[in-house]
């Protein structure tokens, strides 16, 4: 009976409408989504290896390790495209200093502010939005439908057990909606190495588990329409229902979450913070000014001694301050990261009571575009500052963390030009994206959620259903 | 009235069969009756009367509050899916699936049956004999008048082949012509061996095919009679004296001996 019943929902999905209608938005979208996205990735990536030529040249083109200012920037990942998630508000570019607090900057909503509005349509904006709301759209009557056709009545004329129609009535309708996803899914799949984007392994274990996480999510959708259709008398009144919690769910929940948690934990504001510290790096260097007049040389010391001594005089004032900037920055820095923290915890935590805000930091974290991906970025740039800062002091014997320097020229037209630098030599900054077993340990608490709420909501639909009735 | 009929098992048997809503309506008060094999009873009656409650109560869609409703000497619900291999069901508006073809609803409706074993031809050939064009028979059911649908509910309860057919309000809505030709088939039917239970509001089609009418009023069986017990009665005064609840039986029995059609 199961199977019959599976069979035949099976059957009227893929004859309807509704189904020819979704399946061809779906296709559009979702195919529509992997070519932007790949094009967008294939653009970031052209601009980012552009950037990076323009880097080397820069310090092709400097005979002095200490006029070179290198930046670092975030390479694009292929995921970034298809699940943009925090990516594009993350700043990109890192001016690198031998020490100091590092700053990103460069969002792509800095070059690009209409992104800013409109946001991406990415496989998070068509699974989350779009999808989401398919799956109530072909599940709201699933039930009571039927009821009002005499359809049910009719099936339930025959020795059918009810658990074999609701099990094989939910099973068909997932498995037949699914069939609208897969089939253009997979064929995104297929043009993105023929557009030129070729994933690793380990990509494809993750946009695999995206795009497991968006059936989970969309079954979540459907156990609700299918739960709230086996227990209102009208297809009127559960498309009503669905529709609210779906806005709820959906629009609501996520932004209201983060304003809740705005108002239950206070942060100190950033531009507030910025302030402090510069009002304590002004305050430093009044403090030190004085000092300068110390500075002194025995008489007849010849120019080409006093720079080099006047650079480790001030190199010493300014390790000392900057020791003390250090440590007021760091205190102001883990109070603001602890409170953000809190908030962020809060109205994660909150946000979870929608299905939305599961599948999104789920797949944000599987796709390495979640909030962790700029704490990433600060940890991998701090990493490499150490490594910059000591490639300077061997180059340059400064540590290339800014402040006054002095150099002394000399000029000779006999004189051979100096050596211009080898890129080369400039240590590369690598960044390393999540990897597979990370993103997942990131989202197992929120893809556990997620099928736990299809267990739920399957399950209702179920012992709903079980004391419909069938009148 | 096939006489064979009369020492068979009931195919369906309604015994002290009581039904009280939650909201304190008796819908049903003890009802009841019998179909034998062979047989065709009608139970005529207003809306509310309890004609459907007592095929709700058959199919197990509702329980009874008292009484026992029987299918081939099966309890109907105590053990409702055994009970149910032995009925066929025709609703008052069939409608079945808009999206599939009359085929497919066959189809499916037959295999959810229990019958496997039919093919594409059997499925024309019953088609065929309740009278759809064959033009119509990959068409979608969307496209059908409520007749054609009719037809095909009538076509699953034959392909069904159960002893027991329950039929609700089956020509309601038809034209002359279709409730015509449906009532020749529930005659069929009936002459196959088949023991139907209809519900219905039309008193001349019950008058011209059934082998007893009973009348429901406000859930109670308030007249039964036999074919031969209604020659030469008005049937129609009958009913509507029985609905207006102006005479009780006694007395609309001897006023209906007096009248003649």
């Amino acid at each position: 009976m199961f199977s019959i019943i599976f069979l035949k929902e099976l059957k009227e999905i893929i004859q309807s409408s509704r189904f020819t209608i979704s399946f061809a938005v779906c296709s559009v979208l979702i195919i529509l989504s992997f070519v932007m996205g790949a094009q967008n990735y294939l653009s970031s990536k052209a601009q980012y290896e552009a950037a990076l030529q323009e880097n080397r040249n820069q310090i092709a083109a400097n005979t002095n390790w200490i006029s070179v200012n290198h930046t670092i920037m975030l390479p694009p990942q292929p995921l970034m495209a298809l699940v943009s998630g925090v990516s594009n508000d993350v700043g990109r570019d890192i001016e690198m200093r031998g020490r100091g607090e590092l700053r990103a900057d460069n969002t792509r909503f800095n070059d690009e502010p209409i992104f800013a509005i409109f946001r991406f349509m990415d496989l998070e904006f068509i699974f989350g939005v779009i999808l989401s709301l398919f799956a109530i759209i072909f599940a709201y009557d699933a039930i009571n439908g039927e009821k009002i056709r005499g359809t049910l009545k009719l099936c339930f004329s025959n020795s059918l057990p009810r658990a074999s129609y609701i099990g094989g009535k939910l099973a068909g309708s997932f498995v037949g909606l699914s069939i609208a996803l897969m089939i253009p899914i997979l064929i995104g799949c297929l043009l993105l190495p023929v557009l030129g984007v070729n994933l690793t392994s380990e990509e494809w274990g993750k946009l695999s588990l995206i795009l497991l996480s968006g059936l989970a999510y969309f079954g979540v959708f459907l156990g609700i329409a299918m739960t709230i259709s086996a227990t209102t008398k009208l297809p009127s009144s559960s498309f009503l229902i669905c529709l609210v919690i779906w806005i709820a769910g959906v629009l609501i929940v996520p932004r209201a979450s983060v304003l809740v948690s705005g108002r239950l934990v206070e942060v100190p504001n950033v531009d507030e913070i910025a302030a402090q510290k510069s009002r304590y790096r002004a305050q430093l260097w009044t403090e030190d000014q004085p000092k300068l007049s110390n500075f002194s040389v025995p008489e007849g010391t010849p120019m080409q001694e006093v720079f080099p001594k006047f650079n480790a005089f001030m190199s010493e004032l300014s390790d000392e301050r900057q020791k003390k900037i250090d440590a007021f920055e760091q205190r102001l820095n883990e109070d603001y990261q602890n409170k953000n923290l809190s908030r962020q915890r809060l109205a994660l935590g909150i946000s979870r009571i929608s299905p939305t805000s599961l599948f999104t930091l789920a797949i944000t974290n599987l796709s390495g575009t979640s909030l962790e991906l700029e704490n990433r970025y600060k940890e991998e740039s701090a990493k490499y500052q150490t490594t910059y800062a000591s490639f300077m002091e061997e180059k340059t014997g400064q540590s290339g963390g800014g402040g006054i320097r002095m150099v002394f020229r000399t000029n000779d037209d006999n004189q051979e030009p100096p050596p211009t630098l080898d890129p080369n030599e400039m240590p590369a900054f690598e960044f390393e994206s999540a990897s597979l077993a990370e993103g997942l340990s990131g989202s197992m608490l929120d893809l556990g959620l997620l099928f736990l709420l299809n267990i739920i909501f399957f399950g209702t639909a179920f012992s709903a259903f079980l004391r419909y009735d069938l009148r | 009235m096939n006489m064979e009929a009369i020492n068979q098992t009931p195919l369906m048997e309604a015994r002290n069969l009581s039904k009280v809503y939650e909201d304190g309506v008796r819908a049903l008060d003890e009802l009841n009756l019998i179909v034998k094999p062979g047989e065709i009873f009608s139970m005529l009656g207003g809306n509310g009367a309890g004609k459907t409650t007592t095929i709700n109560i058959f199919l197990d869609f509702i329980q009874p509050s008292s009484g026992n409703a029987f299918i081939n000497g099966i309890d109907a619900n105590e053990q409702p899916l055994e009970a149910k291999k032995h009925v066929a069901f025709v609703s008052e508006n069939v409608q079945l699936y808009p999206n599939f073809t009359a085929m497919q609803n066959i189809d499916f409706f037959t295999r959810l049956g229990g019958r496997s074993d039919y093919n594409r031809n059997d499925y024309e050939a019953a088609l065929t004999r309740v009278g759809l064009q064959s033009s119509a028979f990959d068409k979608k059911l969307k496209d059908f008048s409520k007749g054609m649908r009719q037809k095909c509910g009538i076509a699953i309860a034959i392909l069904k082949d159960s002893p027991a057919i329950l039929l609700d309000e089956p020509t309601s809505g038809l034209d002359p012509k279709a409730g015509r030709e449906f009532t020749k088939l529930i005659g069929e039917l009936r002459d196959e061996g088949k023991g139907i239970l209809m519900s219905t509001h039309d008193v001349f089609r019950a008058k011209e095919i059934s082998d007893h009418v009973g009348i429901l009023n406000n859930g109670v069986l308030v007249t039964h009679r036999t074919r031969s017990e209604l020659t030469g009665v008005n049937l129609e005064e009958l009913y509507v004296e029985y609905m207006a609840g102006y005479m009780d039986e006694s007395t609309a029995t001897l006023t209906n001996d007096l009248d003649h059609v």
